[in-house]
């Protein structure tokens, strides 16, 4: 093999193979920069609060100014669920169910005593995501558990407790404070103890568990409950378009910014997909250059090719030397730009802390697999091309 | 392999030709393993296009030549790798050495492929042809006599049950000629083989069987 190698070197254009190289390394720098920084990035768009399930919207009806005069009801009737049921969108719908009793909390902070006035609401269990022990109440419990929006806390801290020289209250010491709550209805009054187990950012009421909830509207309500006014529906994609056309179609509200993510996240999915592109195209032309650079080297070693092939060896041995060169220099493409890949990734990743976004900066491996996927299709399309040049040459 | 058969065969460019006096073109012949045979030619009557015929590397030929009755325009690439390393040697009028490589690599990168001779045995030949001060020179910068026997030695290094070797001698003075007549017939003798020797002029000095007029 050795003399084979001393053989065909002869002619090998070291400029052709080191443009080649310098191309191939941009194109893979750029398709798995763009790949692992999609991937790192998408989170952020799509973040969600640990407790709810991923991808769900939440939708109402339009109030609008001549629907209150007319009296026109804003509520969900069972038709309008299950048409949204249907939509291939959804994966499941769950109506709001919200108190139809009078509640009252109160919190003491350093003697200083707070009451207001407020409301519940509940969605389907299966829409929470939190540990089962933890959210639960079965009649005859004292303690309700409660998840509020985390704009409440942020109220109180940076408004509130500053204006009155309070202490600031984190979310680990809230989870331990109880809330006074006093349900009134029905002729009845009752005390309970709230407790705090999560807070969302997305979720813009008060939520408290279903079994609650039924159990209490039974217990306390006046009067003929009312349909849901407001929706969560699970999506299998946020980003679908046929979410927002629907909505609009049906002159519905989307409530939070799931939607507004979604779209941040579709402009970063083209993004990426043209800067991916950018990086294949170039990368397809780099491998152009490689077997256009070969095949001239085939055609100036011909005559050294057809005495091998004359005296016994085979195409595939005399293929060998260019196939083993061409894969050697994928890997070092391989090698070098996954090492890239980390630096720029470390930048970008400090970068992103500083604006307090910060990334998963575990093992890189989808780019390292991507980058071994295509070295792996870039090495077997390098080895046939040169094998069957090589076939057609004698 | 045992036969080698010529039927009718005629290069192409002999095709218009009105009529054609040959031992070998345009008849029945056949190439017995273990046979010495002569083949005297002028220079334009085909010995080197019935070489390449015969090694598989052109087919501008009509009729049919046959490996052991097996037309040979039916093998694949593959089959005639097997062939060129285990069934025929040839010494090509042109050598086809490799300029860039010295005396000794040429040698060993036929050698290599088979391993079919130990590095003293090649080396007592290129003792016995007196080159083997020049075992390790590019071969570029090499005599074409030089160059022959170094192309010999190489053919030599492979099993074979034909060997073919296009006007051998033609830059070689005698004795070099009658010592690689005797290597020759040595191995020839060792492998059973059949030998097969073109000439325009001189000829190695061996025991033909036959002789034939191209």
């Amino acid at each position: 093999m050795k003399l084979i190698w001393k053989l065909l070197r002869h002619h090998i254009s070291v400029a052709q193979l080191a443009g080649f190289f310098l191309a191939n390394l941009c194109g893979m720098v750029i398709v798995l920069l763009g790949i692992q920084f999609y991937n790192d990035v998408l989170p952020i768009f799509t973040q969600s609060d640990s407790f709810l399930k991923k991808d769900y919207i939440v939708v109402s009806k339009k109030v609008s100014t001549l629907g209150s005069f007319l009296g026109r009801s804003n509520q969900f009737s069972n038709v309008d669920i299950e048409e949204v049921k249907e939509q291939p969108f959804t994966e499941s719908v769950g109506p709001f169910t919200s108190s139809h009793f009078q509640v009252s909390a109160g919190l003491g902070i350093e003697g200083i005593q707070m009451s207001t006035a407020m409301f519940f609401e509940s969605v389907p269990d299966e829409f929470v995501d939190i540990e089962t022990d933890k959210w639960r109440f079965t009649p005859g419990d004292g303690t309700i558990p409660i998840i509020i929006p985390r704009n409440y806390l942020n109220l109180y801290n940076f408004g509130f407790a500053q204006s009155r020289s309070l202490p600031q209250i984190s979310e680990g010491l809230m989870g331990t404070i109880s809330l006074d709550i006093r349900i009134a209805g029905k002729g009845k009054r009752d005390n309970y103890k709230g407790r705090i187990v999560g807070f969302s950012n997305r979720l813009n009421t008060i939520l408290v568990p279903d079994a609650f909830m039924k159990w209490a509207n039974t217990q306390y309500a006046e009067g003929k409950q009312k349909g849901p006014s407001r929706l969560i529906i699970e999506v299998n994609n946020p980003t679908d378009e046929r979410i927002a056309r629907f909505f609009e179609d049906k002159g519905y509200e989307t409530e939070n910014d799931k939607l507004d993510n979604g779209k941040a996240a579709w402009f970063l999915r083209i993004i990426v997909g043209i800067v991916l592109s950018v990086g294949l195209v170039i990368s397809i032309l780099s491998l152009y250059i490689l077997m256009l650079s070969i095949f001239l080297l085939l055609q100036k070693n011909t005559y050294k090719l057809e005495n091998l092939l004359l005296i016994g060896y085979s195409t595939r041995k005399v293929a060998f030397p260019y196939q083993a060169m061409t894969v050697l220099l994928n890997g070092l493409v391989l090698v070098l730009s996954t090492a890239i890949v980390l630096l720029v990734r470390h930048v970008y990743s400090n970068l992103m802390d500083e604006m307090g976004l910060p990334i998963d900066t575990g093992a890189p491996w989808l780019a390292i697999g991507a980058g071994i996927v295509l070295f792996l299709i870039v090495s077997a399309i390098n080895t046939t091309l040169i094998y069957r040049k090589m076939k057609s040459l004698f | 392999m045992n036969t080698i058969t010529l039927q009718q065969t005629l290069p192409q460019a002999f095709a218009g030709r009105d009529s054609i006096v040959s031992d070998v073109w345009h008849r029945h012949i056949e190439l017995q393993r273990g046979q010495s045979i002569l083949i005297e030619a002028s220079s334009g009557s085909g010995k080197s296009s019935l070489c390449s015929y015969i090694y598989g590397y052109r087919d501008d030929y009509q009729g049919i030549i046959g490996f052991d009755g097996k037309n040979i325009r039916s093998l694949g690439m593959n089959e005639w790798t097997e062939i060129r390393k285990k069934s025929i040697s040839m010494l090509f009028q042109e050598l086809r050495l490799f300029a860039e490589l010295t005396a000794w690599e040429n040698v060993q990168i036929k050698n290599s492929l088979t391993g079919f001779k130990s590095k003293n045995e090649i080396k007592e030949w290129f003792e016995r042809l007196d080159i083997a001060d020049k075992m390790q020179s590019p071969v570029g910068r090499m005599s074409f006599g030089q160059q022959q026997r170094v192309a010999l030695i190489r053919a030599l290094c492979q099993p074979f049950d034909f060997i073919f070797l296009d006007e051998p001698t033609s830059h070689l003075d005698d004795t070099n000629a009658d010592i690689m007549a005797s290597l020759l017939q040595e191995e020839a003798t060792r492998q059973e083989a059949g030998v097969i020797v073109t000439s325009i002029g001189k000829h190695l000095n061996m025991d033909y069987q036959q002789i034939w007029k191209l």
